[in-house]
């Protein structure tokens, strides 16, 4: 069995992401998304633009795994997630940093255990998980010795949304898949968090994130992403380059 | 509160969900063993009374009278003849002294002087018995038959009342049937949800550890083992509520059986009996969990 993380493992040159004309329906409906190509390569800083239900969050499910595309082929280090099995999906999803959309933080633990989760399901020790969790949150600028101890209910929206970040960047991911990043941020935050991801990704981290268009971190006018990004807009399903 | 993927730790998160709320997991356990031993009593009552089949006083019977006096007809070729009717199950000779001796012995007809009657005036008569489920229709044609061998006299048969229980029998068991069915699926299901709302998943907890990257294996098993748990301490109360009401119950149980010569095997409970339904318990406990992790997961 397969014991290493799949993404360390793909060359430099392939790209780590692809999606070939795939294709999501639930039900009868006009689908989520329709005929979506696209190839990401290791280190890119991918932002998906889009209006609200124009696909952006089923698209990040659909490449983190959590659901199967209804036709076409997501791959992932040149793996096929349809053909992959239970047990090998959760196995690459831990070596990929998820931000889902709204509250994902587990109210009946603390803010440095929620970070600490994901160390320890990707297999480390406790206290190699809160050491981990401590430097996230630092990363990520939330107070370890103020919020630490505090549960996820006590945090404002903005400081929720900057621990889950710390806990999809805790494992050091080679993939990142950030939903509704920047919505409740405000603008030293949120330039504080593009500054981070900045930095994973020229160390070679891959950063896909999703942003509804024309909202901007609170008090902002502007969406400082970072130069280097590539921006894609997702409209009624369909990638507009 | 840390979360590892091994089985110690699984089961201590077990513990936690199953003793972390005593009052209701005594509820639930409390219902649970209930629908379980009121499933136990029937499963129990079925054994014991299986293969069911009508008590003798209950199958259709006629009384054959045979014409003429002792020695003056051959009562074997006759008793031959009513055994080969369809549907006798039985053909008894009654000799007509030993009928006159049974009279006799009963006081209220010794006082009216038939014991001073001579000669014996009763005939001579085979009590013919029919098969268990014979249909009244079948019978009476039979006993049409009967009625034309020859040396018969006559035959006693009573028509309606045989008829008014075959029906009875009939819808008993229709009623039976058609309760049975429901009744048993509601004791399931009223099982499966006590331990599927005990085991209670705690959906975000799932949902953020999917989303993790946790084995789905891994996940599942704390509700796996407080399934088990959970049902393992309701089929040990409800195997105790089964053997205390079987103490109360079965001494008139088996009189009432002998009364009616209703089959009634008197068992004690084997003790593999009670380890094997908490075993089926638990592993059905263990499903339950696992199944609605399942779910949750999938969600």
């Amino acid at each position: 069995m397969r014991t290493e993380p799949y993404l360390s493992e793909t060359s430099v040159q392939a790209p780590l992401l692809s999606c070939e004309a795939v294709e999501k329906r639930y039900g009868e409906f006009r689908p989520a998304l329709m005929g979506l190509n696209l190839a990401i390569g290791r280190g890119e800083f991918v932002v998906v633009q889009g209006p609200a239900g124009c696909g952006k969050s089923v698209l990040l499910r659909l490449l983190a795994g959590l659901e199967a595309p209804s036709a076409g082929a997501i791959k992932i280090a040149g793996e096929d997630l349809a053909r992959m099995r239970p047990r090998a999906l959760a196995q690459l999803r831990r070596s990929m940093g998820i931000l889902p959309p709204g509250d994902s933080l587990l109210g009946r633990r603390s803010v440095l255990e929620n970070v600490a989760l994901a160390s320890w399901v990707a297999g480390s020790a406790f206290e190699e998980g809160m050491r981990r969790a401590r430097a996230a949150l630092e990363l990520v600028g939330l107070d370890v010795e103020r919020y630490g101890a505090a549960s996820g209910a006590e945090l404002a929206s903005g400081q929720r949304q900057c621990a889950a970040l710390a806990r999809a960047l805790v494992n050091r991911p080679a993939l990142l898949l950030l939903d509704d990043l920047l919505c409740p941020l405000d603008e030293a935050i949120a330039a504080r968090v593009l500054q981070v991801l900045d930095q994973f990704s020229t160390a070679g981290v891959t950063v896909v994130a999703a942003m509804r268009s024309g909202v901007a971190p609170t008090n902002s006018s502007s969406t400082p992403w970072p130069a280097r990004a590539r921006t894609l807009q997702l409209v009624d399903g369909k990638l507009v380059q | 509160m840390t979360y590892t993927t091994s089985r110690a730790s699984a089961f201590s998160e077990a513990l936690r969900r199953t003793f972390g709320r005593p009052v209701e997991f005594g509820l639930v356990v409390g219902a649970s063993a209930t629908l379980l031993a009121a499933l136990a009593l029937v499963t129990l009552t079925l054994w014991r009374a299986l293969p069911l089949e009508q008590p003798p006083w209950m199958r259709p019977q006629a009384l054959v009278f045979a014409a003429g006096a002792q020695g003056e007809i051959d009562l074997a070729a006759l008793q031959s003849a009513l055994r080969h009717v369809a549907m006798v199950a039985s053909a008894d000779f009654l000799a007509r002294d030993a009928a006159l001796s049974e009279l006799a012995q009963r006081k209220s007809l010794s006082a009216i002087g038939l014991t001073d009657l001579r000669p014996n005036p009763l005939p001579d008569a085979f009590l013919v018995r029919f098969v268990a489920g014979a249909q009244p229709e079948a019978v009476e044609t039979a006993v049409a038959e009967m009625r034309k061998i020859k040396n018969v006299e006559s035959v006693e048969y009573q028509a309606e009342l045989y008829r008014r229980m075959a029906l009875l029998s009939q819808l008993l068991a229709r009623i039976c049937l058609l309760l049975a069915a429901p009744l048993g699926a509601s004791l399931i299901i009223g099982v499966s949800l006590a331990a599927i709302l005990w085991v209670r998943i705690d959906q975000d907890e799932v949902r953020v550890l999917h989303l993790l990257g946790a084995d789905p294996p891994v996940m599942r098993r704390p509700y796996v083992y407080a399934g088990a748990m959970s049902l393992l301490l309701a089929a040990a109360l409800a195997w105790w509520m089964v053997t205390a009401a079987g103490g109360w119950l079965e001494p008139l149980i088996n009189s009432a059986a002998q009364q009616y010569a209703l089959r009634w095997t008197p068992a004690a409970l084997p003790i593999w009996a009670g380890a094997l339904f908490c075993l089926g318990a638990s592993l059905f406990g263990a499903l339950l969990g696992s199944l609605a992790a399942r779910a949750a997961i999938r969600r």
